[in-house]
């Protein structure tokens, strides 16, 4: 008996120990060890056809088989006590599991980022990826030069790379240049020869023409500086008739088209972003998204009195978050979207939304917990246009960026929330240098910088091809892509397209095939059709006159047979 | 015999009021060929789900598992047989469970002649021309809607609107047999966990 409990209790505590250890690094304070398991497992095609996680595959070798002892010994009925702790918490494991996310704090084993990189498959199943942008170092208001940065809350860039931040609780704004050396702090600007100070500034967007606009918030202004830091003018106070009497105006967030129109999001008004003309007079509501209510909220508010109706929630539209303007003067503009559908919108000069979307929609996760932390669908705060209709998405909730291409294809996703260089606790804000990518961190008062892996640039390179029409140069970028990333749709879509283009319909057939793209499949598969119909057309003809030479044999003479055969059976 | 038993099944589900009638008052029916339908029901939905073309299966391959699929269709069949049977008995219905397995089972037919075509040709159809496997997926079921409210109205010798409530009150039937087995399973399982931990303490303890 001795021998049996110290065999039980050795296997059982090594087996807890390296895997408790386990669980804590891979899988953060979640424990949802079997649904990892199981999307590695998913995505173990991916990381064999990438060397340089087939190493990490090796160095975590040594993890994974704890982890398969640590099932084990949940399994192992008879552990007695302790083993009805660990298989209360094979059971916690499988209701995380019930309530299915992708959130927490994650480390994908081995591949050197503080967060796990994934991209959603045509099943809306979650697929590991290799990173596409990995971390490169963090900016802080010391390194900067100009003290500590204090609750920032936007941060831009213009074309020459140069960084400007609103540094809200300092009441300033910091512009360094691409490589974070401080140029200059903006704290006053002179007006009607008085100087005048910053109050909260949440917003600065750079204007093509280099002017500064700064959304002075607590002094319900918007403050327009040119390259020298001289007053153009302030746009305060708005008064137009669609416009409550005494409306209070708090910009929060700025941008500036191409014709010096100024684009502005501010706190509570729900009725879309309100648009100025270059001399700072209110033309009027952008944007506006009409409120929906499901046929089911009405169903309740017909049963419900008007004490609890008072109570409901009001349906008010959702409010903008983050701007930005894209070379052909639209507005792309994120708002928050409690369903999460739509989190991104891309306006016309008239208003209307002309994004172009995937059935996913544009909303971050597709997934998420129900309950608990970090659940609830992605919740958009900015958005940068980069080039060749790429844009990238923040998302505040599990701090993950979304990256799009113009087609509203999701093509990577990387980031995440914790204490980690490269990792978010309050993210505000993302504007790219290049092909780099900054978030700004308003708890935490840095900027994190990341820079594209050989798999992010690749795919960056592919779709910018594509964009600007070079199906064919994008081919081998595709190609190199799925070397990398086997699970990679777009890239079977994209190579597909270079066969249909040269006719070769079966390779076609089969690129679309795995790519899970059902319109280019049907294109192929009809020519495929029409060849091999124009091919045998003699032998399908030959056959039919066959067919009927027999048939007509057979009503002649096997009538009779039949009948004889015949049994009565009604 | 089995010849006529099928040849009767092919008659039924084109005149359902009298091959019913057929099969509840004078024995033409066949339970055995009703289970065999059902198990040839159960194998072109789970094939559908598997082999129909490209463009109109919206299936996710990683989740097709045959087995628990033709399981789940034997299991609907036997709810709704029996939850059809505990309720027509209260309600003056004249069939025994033997005639509401037969047409449940017979009334597949059609669908089992409609899948395995409208699968093959599934395979060879293009974007715009999916609608025609969908119709004729469509016409099955209909068809099958069909034969199973005829088929129950015939049996219990009922009037179309008193079949219909049965039917309504056959799924309601059929949600607490649910509840009850989970309940049961609930419980027993609590039983039988009780009994291994008893066990458990007994062997660790000695």
């Amino acid at each position: 008996m001795n021998k049996i409990w110290n065999r039980l209790f050795y296997r059982k505590a090594s087996g807890t120990l390296t895997g408790a250890g386990d669980a804590g690094r891979a899988c953060g304070a979640d424990g949802e060890n079997g649904t990892r398991k199981r999307y590695r497992e998913a995505s173990r095609r991916t990381e064999q056809s990438c060397p340089q996680s087939r190493k990490a595959e090796k160095n975590s070798g040594v993890k994974r088989s704890s982890a398969a002892e640590m099932k084990k010994s949940c399994g192992t009925k008879r552990c007695g006590a302790p083993g009805t702790l660990a298989r209360a918490a094979a059971l916690a494991a499988g209701a995380a599991m019930l309530l299915w996310d992708v959130s927490g704090i994650t480390v994908q084993a081995g591949q050197g980022v503080p967060y796990e990189t994934y991209n959603y498959d045509y099943y809306e199943d979650i697929k590991y990826t290799p990173a596409a942008y990995v971390p490169d170092g963090i900016v802080t208001g010391a390194q900067i030069g100009c003290g500590n940065l204090a609750g920032p809350q936007d941060l831009n860039t213009d074309e020459d790379g140069n960084v400007y931040i609103a540094d809200t609780n300092n009441n300033r704004i910091v512009v360094t240049d691409k490589d974070f050396r401080l140029l200059r702090v903006i704290e006053e600007f002179e007006r009607d020869g008085k100087k005048e100070t910053f109050s909260a500034p949440n917003g600065v967007y750079v204007s093509a023409r280099g002017n500064l606009y700064i959304a002075d918030t607590n002094n319900m202004r918007v403050v327009e500086l040119d390259g020298a830091g001289k007053l153009v003018q302030v746009i305060e106070n708005p008064r137009s008739e669609v416009l409550e009497e005494g409306y209070v105006f708090h910009p929060m967030k700025v941008a500036v088209d191409y014709a010096d129109r100024v684009y502005v999001i501010a706190q509570n008004q729900f009725e879309g972003i309100m648009a100025f003309n270059e001399l700072g007079e209110f033309l009027g509501f952008t944007g506006t998204i009409n409120v929906q209510i499901t046929p089911w909220e009405i169903f309740w508010r017909r049963f419900s009195t008007k004490e609890q109706r008072a109570r409901q929630q009001l349906f008010i539209p959702t409010e903008f978050t983050g701007m930005e303007i894209d070379s052909d003067g639209f507005v792309y503009a994120t708002n928050v979207d409690g369903e999460g559908k739509q989190s991104v919108r891309r306006l016309n000069p008239s208003g209307e939304d002309v994004i172009q979307k995937k059935e996913g929609g544009l909303s971050g996760d597709l997934d998420w917990r129900i309950a608990g932390t970090y659940s609830g669908p992605s919740r958009i705060v900015d958005v940068v246009v980069r080039n060749q209709g790429i844009y990238s998405i923040l998302d505040s909730v599990r701090g993950r960026i979304f990256t799009y291409d113009h087609e509203g294809n999701l093509l990577y996703i990387f980031g995440g929330l914790g204490s980690q260089e490269g990792t978010f606790t309050g993210p505000v804000a993302i504007d790219t240098i290049g092909e780099e990518i900054l978030v700004l961190d308003a708890t935490r008062n840095l900027v994190n910088r990341f820079r594209a892996t050989s798999y992010g640039s690749l795919i960056n390179q592919a779709v910018g091809l594509r964009y600007d029409g070079d199906e064919v140069q994008a081919v081998e970028c595709w190609r190199e892509v799925l070397k990398l990333d086997s699970n990679f749709e777009l890239a079977y879509v994209g190579i597909g397209k270079s066969y249909l283009a040269a006719g070769q319909n079966k390779e076609a057939m089969e690129c679309f095939r795995t790519g899970n793209s059902k319109q280019y499949y049907s294109i192929a598969y009809k020519r495929y059709r029409n060849e091999l119909l124009k091919e045998n057309m003699g032998t399908i003809l030959t056959s039919l006159i066959v067919l009927v030479i027999l048939w007509m044999i057979w009503s002649k003479f096997g009538k009779k047979l039949w009948k004889k055969r015949r049994v009565s059976h009604v | 015999m089995f010849k006529e038993k099928l040849k009767y099944a092919f008659y039924t589900i084109g005149h359902p009021a009298d091959g019913f009638y057929e099969i509840r008052h004078r024995g033409q029916g066949s339970v055995p060929l009703a289970l065999l339908f059902v198990f040839l029901f159960g194998l072109c939905f789970s094939a559908n789900r598997q082999y129909a073309g490209f463009v109109v299966n919206y299936v996710n391959p990683m989740e097709i598992n045959s087995f628990a699929e033709m399981l789940s269709v034997f299991v609907l069949f036997f709810l709704f047989c029996v939850g059809n049977w505990s309720i027509t008995c209260l309600m003056n219905g004249e069939g025994r469970l033997k005639d509401i397995v037969t047409v449940c089972g017979y009334s597949m037919l059609p669908m089992i002649l409609t899948f395995v075509p409208a699968i093959i040709l599934s395979r060879f159809v293009v974007a715009d021309e999916e609608a025609f496997y969908f119709i004729i997926m469509g016409f099955g079921i209909a068809w099958f809607l069909l034969l199973v409210l005829s088929g129950v109205m015939t049996v219990h010798n009922y009037t179309l609107g008193k079949t219909l409530l049965t039917i309504i009150f056959t799924f309601v039937a059929m949600l607490i047999i649910v509840f009850i087995a989970m309940l049961l399973y609930t419980l027993l399982s609590q039983v039988v966990s009780f009994f291994v931990s008893i066990y458990n303490e007994l062997m660790l303890r000695i």
